[in-house]
């Protein structure tokens, strides 16, 4: 019995991660195509692909994007669920679900209402348009977590910080932030990973200067090739990067 | 530093349900009042009012004299000890005693110098760099007051502070609470439903039921002469007897009592009825008695109204059994006439 549930946790983890173990594994092929057999490892594609300027530039595209969307997500969501935390408003509830409400609608669905809304404003595709598509997708998840973490407690606190005299921008940057902190963290790592490999609203919101997930779309039309695998195997180091300083940072901290 | 307050005519409604009714009360600068009552009579809103996190329906509340209508609390020179002490837990004692301070744009070292000092005369001068959570209640409960006092408030508004503490570190707390009163002078607003809490600490006790003031006065008034039966009762535990005029004194279910004619209620506390005294209750019949340390708690069934139950707290050492037939006599009666009442 012992034996099977380890076999079951091993088929587990291998269903998980067999593709990404292919991908990573055929990014160090020495050949031309991704495919079996395994003809012996090199470091060419990783040349390759850092040597190429789009790609570079592309991902340095992405960083910023989901650098700068991230915290603007982060603010707003922040403020919104102080705001809503703090003071019973008749439609509160209906507030609370308006906000969340983008996080039920499809991205392809988002990208296209933002598509025909930038038009009739002027705002051209670019990467400006892409970072306001992703603070909508990713201000709704800033706002639940943000909001779910102010509990009773904090609530006093942050009375206690008004009766001994602090202004409002000092109650939430000295005290409600602090006591956030973890909860902070978690929603804008959250959305850094989310922005980082969103690719519907990004292919339709930028037009010369592309995030990577767009870039590495336009490689694969030209066929499969070690290539790819060795960018998808860049962008799935900087996910896990990402999770392992979250774990080692803020969640020990909460678990402690 | 102290202040007086004056509250006149405060009402506080919410939707349909009026919390307080016309409350009229004045302390003293330096007092230390107590408001008592049980939950929901309106203790705690009187209080917020006071803080500025409420502001009343009608009336007006002047603190040293200035009109505190659309003050906010962050500018009121009122600071509240909240009732979970609501600590900052990402601060150390020390930043958390300062930070009233720091929000007054006093410089590091001041604050800092100030802060000790409020934690010293707490006792927890050498605890300053921990944080909240590594203290226990009594502890967190000293922090808070250091740090709503840290600002030299006129007026501090206590919610309930000690009601999370076990009963022998809450009737400690009660001592030092006192004397850190004593020793600034600034004016204390304590709410509380605990009785006794209220006798060891106020210098003046405001009973409330319903969101009206039921007796305000010195602990022994409030307890020895209470004004209506809610605070005779609430005070601590009363033998009731309905009394009617009767010629020179007034008839009871015990028969006639030697008493001021009144139509009302005649209060006898347990400590006040033995075997010896002015006011004669006739004789009685023991029905059970507990040994309750300081004294012995009896039960006795009066001859001639058998239906009633009176009790007494008799001294230790006397000697009666279950049965014994006693004639019972009362001291310091409190009559409340009935419109009172």
């Amino acid at each position: 019995m012992r034996y099977l549930s380890w076999i079951y946790l091993v088929a587990c983890f291998v269903f998980i991660l067999l593709p990404v173990g292919v991908l990573v594994v055929f990014s160090f092929q020495d050949g031309r195509l991704p495919v079996p057999p395994f003809n012996g490892p090199t470091l060419k594609w990783y040349a390759d692909i850092t040597s190429d300027r789009d790609l570079m530039a592309a991902l340095f595209n992405s960083l910023l994007v989901a650098a700068v969307s991230s915290l603007v997500a982060l603010l707003l969501g922040f403020l919104a669920a102080s705001g809503l935390a703090r003071v019973v408003l008749p439609g509160s509830t209906l507030m609370r679900a308006i906000l969340i409400a983008p996080m039920t609608v499809s991205y392809l669905i988002i990208a296209l209402g933002l598509l025909n809304y930038f038009n009739n404003i002027g705002i051209r595709p670019s990467l400006l348009a892409t970072g306001i598509g992703h603070v909508v997708i990713n201000l709704p998840l800033c706002f639940a977590i943000l909001y779910a973490a102010m509990g009773e407690h904090q609530r006093n606190a942050l009375r206690a910080a008004r009766d001994l005299g602090a202004k409002e921008w000092q109650v939430l940057a000295l005290v409600s932030a602090p006591m956030l902190a973890p909860a902070l963290g978690a929603a804008f790592f959250l959305a850094f990973t989310f922005s980082w490999d969103e690719f519907i609203i990004a292919f339709l919101l930028t037009r010369f200067d592309v995030t990577l997930p767009v870039e590495i779309w336009s490689m694969l039309r030209s066929g499969l090739s070690p290539a790819t695998n060795a960018v998808g195997s860049l962008v799935f180091l900087v996910s896990v990067a990402v999770v392992v300083l979250l774990e080692l940072t803020l969640f020990r901290k909460v678990g402690k | 530093m102290t202040a007086d307050v004056s509250i006149t005519g405060v009402r506080q409604e919410f939707g349909d349900f009026t919390a307080l009714h016309e409350i009229d009360l004045t302390i003293e600068a330096g007092e230390f009042v107590v408001l008592l009552g049980p939950s929901g009579c309106g203790k705690t809103t009187l209080l917020s009012i006071l803080g500025g996190f409420l502001s009343p329906t009608a009336g007006t509340v002047k603190i040293g004299g200035k009109d505190m209508a659309g003050v906010v609390p962050r500018a009121r020179p009122t600071t509240t000890m909240f009732q979970d002490y609501a600590l900052f837990p990402h601060m150390s004692l020390l930043d958390n005693v300062a930070f009233g301070l720091r929000m007054r744009g006093m410089s590091r070292r001041e604050r800092n110098a100030k802060a000790r000092e409020m934690l010293d005369m707490v006792g927890l001068a050498d605890q300053a760099k921990r944080r909240p959570h590594e203290l226990s209640g009594g502890q967190r409960q000293r922090v808070a007051l250091a740090r709503a006092l840290a600002v030299s408030p006129d007026l501090l508004l206590l919610d309930e502070p000690l009601g999370a503490l076990d009963l022998k570190l809450r009737r400690q707390m009660q001592d030092e609470l006192k004397a850190i009163q004593r020793k600034v002078g600034t004016t204390f607003v304590h709410v509380t439903h605990d009785q006794e809490e209220a006798m060891a600490i106020a210098d003046r006790i405001v009973v409330m039921n319903q969101g009206r003031i039921e007796h305000c006065g010195t602990p022994e008034e409030v307890y020895l002469t209470p004004r209506t039966l809610f605070t005779a009762n609430f005070m601590g535990e009363i033998n009731t007897l309905k009394v009617r005029k009767a010629g020179q004194g007034v008839d009871s279910p015990l028969g006639a009592l030697n008493l001021e004619p009144t139509n009302g209620t005649l209060c006898l506390r347990p400590e006040n009825v033995g075997l010896s005294g002015q006011l004669d209750l006739g004789q009685a019949v023991l029905q059970d008695m507990a040994f309750f340390g300081s004294h012995l708690r009896c039960h006795f069934r009066p001859v001639t109204a058998p239906e009633m139950i009176l009790t007494a707290n008799l001294p230790q050492g006397t000697r009666l059994q279950t049965g014994d037939q006693v004639h019972l006599y009362g001291n310091s009666p409190v009559l409340i006439a009935e419109e009172a009442a």
